[in-house]
């Protein structure tokens, strides 16, 4: 499903070359759920980016699906994100001008082969998954942050996407948030076979994980698969 | 851009107006109603006074055309033919000849210079709705001798202390009343005054009236010429085409059209007018693409974090691009239609409450045609404004844009 060739990224910051990514090698098959760890700095972040084609590596080639993606347009690379990528971010990023609901359909709005009808019931049907059914009117300024982190994965999943990408999305949430959203993870991984790509770098997280890959000094050190 | 793409960014711009910062849409929408107000307020004045100055001048001096005697010549001779020429070409309504004599008038004590104006009446009220002005006693007839009518202004108030008059006058003349006048030629007589009337051009008003068949005896001959001869023109034939009738057809007396005479007399002022008003629309226009890039730009700043969010789902830059347009669209039609329904209630007010001065009265001029392009000129300024802003961010890096 994803396989990366020796990725590299180097940030260039004046005279100082930083190697956030230094010869990564990587192999993720369907349906897993893999955690990506390491300490602050290591590449982590950098990496999914690479991976959700967020960003183009220096060097290195990323391959999604048998896809090469360095080879994709601006467009291509956007009608990628919008048909087979989801995305969950640290801070939850939604729109505030949007309801729970609207923020949630928003990808699927966009999608030409969803009508208004599917796309609607979709977003129904997620919103309970969720838990939210009942908040789908309320703005994000009347949401918990776990609350909302749980609209951003339901936004993510609503085009039922062929890979989840999550980076640190515990990371603002208290325990017992964290693992309110671990779980979804986890239910929507063995029920609908999510691939999901993980960042996070709390030690206890890593129960939920088939496989972690740990990066240090932008390497892998462990379990690049 | 398809469709479905567009419904997003219209959903998109809608809710971030009505969800977003309420009170700065509404503050926008009023900016760029006023702009819009004082783009259009003041060429609209000046057209209205320009329109004013132009029909009284049409009404009460010129009609549309106006014949006046080749240079070097005192009068309009072969009157009589000049006019039986001109009454018979097609589009003419009917020509008029005016006849304007130096006099003094002498009521009571009051003495007055005046210009004594001979017309003929049943013709001149072809031309002029003079006759549709009297405000006591009735317009002069076609052989009417011994009587005049004579403007407001020259009647005077008799309430009105002589030292406390604005413009000298006879003092309170009312119908009936006998005056002597005095021409220059010496001729005296006593007349009747049969009407006076009041038309609000300060010209007319000043102004005495009598009767070809009265100037007549003050000349002590038939009268078969005229200072200049006055021209109406039948509804639908311009101004133009009729000097040019009169032209061909060989009335060799100088023939000009009333925005002739208007562009000659008052050309310096037009062009006055003309900077005002490039002015005020320059500065609309400014204020407006100011106000609507700085409202967008600091929505976009403000949103650059969730932009990149945006784009990193999967929303295209393009619909981003346009839910940021389409808000500066939606501000700008808004401000418009305020700006419209303003200016209209204006207009409004001021046919209703005109600014009336002896020369002018001022209405705010206004045609849909005005409005259109007005509303077409701020509204393209508005749309480059929002899109400059809305380009550059929706175009940035999805790293960059994070990371900010
Ligand atoms: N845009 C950037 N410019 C310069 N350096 C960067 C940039 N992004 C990341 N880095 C550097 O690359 C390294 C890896 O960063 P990151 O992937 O964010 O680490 P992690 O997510 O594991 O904490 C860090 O040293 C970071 O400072
Ligand atoms: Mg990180």
């Amino acid at each position: 499903m994803i396989r990366t060739e020796n990725l590299r990224k180097i940030y260039q910051m004046g005279n100082v070359e930083v190697r956030a990514l230094d010869g990564v090698d990587i192999h993720i098959e369907k349906g897993e759920f893999v955690g990506i760890m390491g300490p602050s700095g290591s590449g982590k972040s950098t990496l999914l980016h690479m991976l959700g084609l967020l960003d183009i590596p220096t060097s290195g080639r990323i391959f999604i699906d048998g896809t090469e993606t360095g080879r994709l347009t601006d467009y291509q690379k956007t009608m990628f994100r919008l048909y087979k990528l989801g995305y969950v971010f640290q801070d939850y990023a939604l729109v505030p001008e949007l309801t729970v609901m609207e923020n949630v359909a928003l990808p699927a709005m966009l999608r030409a082969d969803r009508t208004e009808s599917q796309y609607r019931a979709d977003t129904v049907e997620i919103l309970g998954k969720i838990g939210l059914c009942d908040r789908r009117g309320h703005l994000q300024g009347e949401l918990s942050g776990g609350q909302q982190q749980r609209v951003a994965i339901a936004r993510a999943i609503v085009n039922k996407p062929d890979i989840l990408f999550a980076d640190e999305p515990c990371a603002n949430l208290d325990t017992e948030n964290s693992r309110m959203v671990l779980n979804l993870f986890h239910e929507i991984n063995e029920q609908m076979q999510q691939t999901i790509v993980m960042v996070s770098h709390e030690d206890w997280h890593k129960e939920y994980f088939h496989r972690i890959i740990r990066l240090r000094d932008g390497k892998i050190v462990d379990g690049g698969g | 851009m398809g469709k479905k793409e567009l419904k997003v960014s219209l959903f998109l711009a809608w809710r971030s107006l009505i969800r977003g910062n309420r009170s700065s849409t509404v503050m926008t929408v009023i900016i760029i109603a006023l702009c819009f107000t004082n783009m259009i307020f003041l060429p609209g004045l000046f057209n209205g006074i320009g329109q004013s100055i132009t029909t009284q001048l049409v009404d009460y001096e010129v009609g549309n055309v106006l014949v006046s005697p080749r240079a070097g010549d005192q009068y309009i001779t072969d009157l009589d033919a000049t006019l039986d020429l001109i009454n018979h070409m097609p589009g003419v309504e009917r020509a008029t000849p005016h006849y304007t004599r130096g006099a003094t008038l002498k009521s009571g004590d009051r003495i007055l210079s005046v210009g004594v104006r001979a017309i003929s009446p049943s013709d001149e009220k072809y031309v002029s709705p003079l006759y549709t002005k009297m405000i006591a006693g009735t317009y002069l007839g076609d052989g009417d001798t011994g009587e005049i009518i004579m403007g407001k202004t020259v009647a005077g108030d008799a309430s009105v202390r002589q030292e406390d008059e604005f413009q000298p006058s006879l003092g309170g003349v009312r119908i009936g009343d006998s005056i002597t006048i005095e021409y220059g030629n010496g001729y005296t007589k006593d007349y009747r005054v049969k009407g006076i009337y009041f038309t609000g051009w300060s010209q007319a008003d000043g102004t005495v009236y009598t009767t070809m068949s009265d100037m007549e005896l003050v000349e002590g001959q038939a009268l078969d010429r005229a200072d200049y001869i006055t021209v109406k023109a039948k509804p639908g034939y311009s101004e133009k085409y009729i000097k040019d009738e009169l032209q061909s057809y060989g009335v060799s007396q100088d023939v000009q059209t009333t925005s002739d005479l208007l562009a000659k007399g008052m050309g310096r002022a037009l062009q006055s007018f003309a900077i005002i008003n490039l002015v005020s629309l320059i500065v609309s226009i400014v204020i407006t693409t100011v106000v609507l890039f700085i409202v967008i730009t600091i929505k976009t700043i403000n949103s650059r974090k969730q932009i990149g969010i945006l784009k990193a789902i999967g929303v295209d830059k393009t619909v981003i691009m346009h839910s940021y347009g389409l808000q500066v669209i939606i501000l700008a039609l808004f401000g418009i239609i305020i700006g419209i329904t303003i200016t209209s209630l204006l207009g409004l007010y001021m046919s209703l409450h005109p600014i009336v001065t002896p020369e002018w009265s001022a209405v705010l001029y206004l045609t849909p045609i005005d409005m259109l392009t007005n509303s077409l000129i701020l509204f393209g300024a508005a749309v480059v404004a929002g899109y400059v802003p809305a380009w550059r961010v929706a175009g940035e890096d999805i790293q960059k844009i994070m990371r900010a």
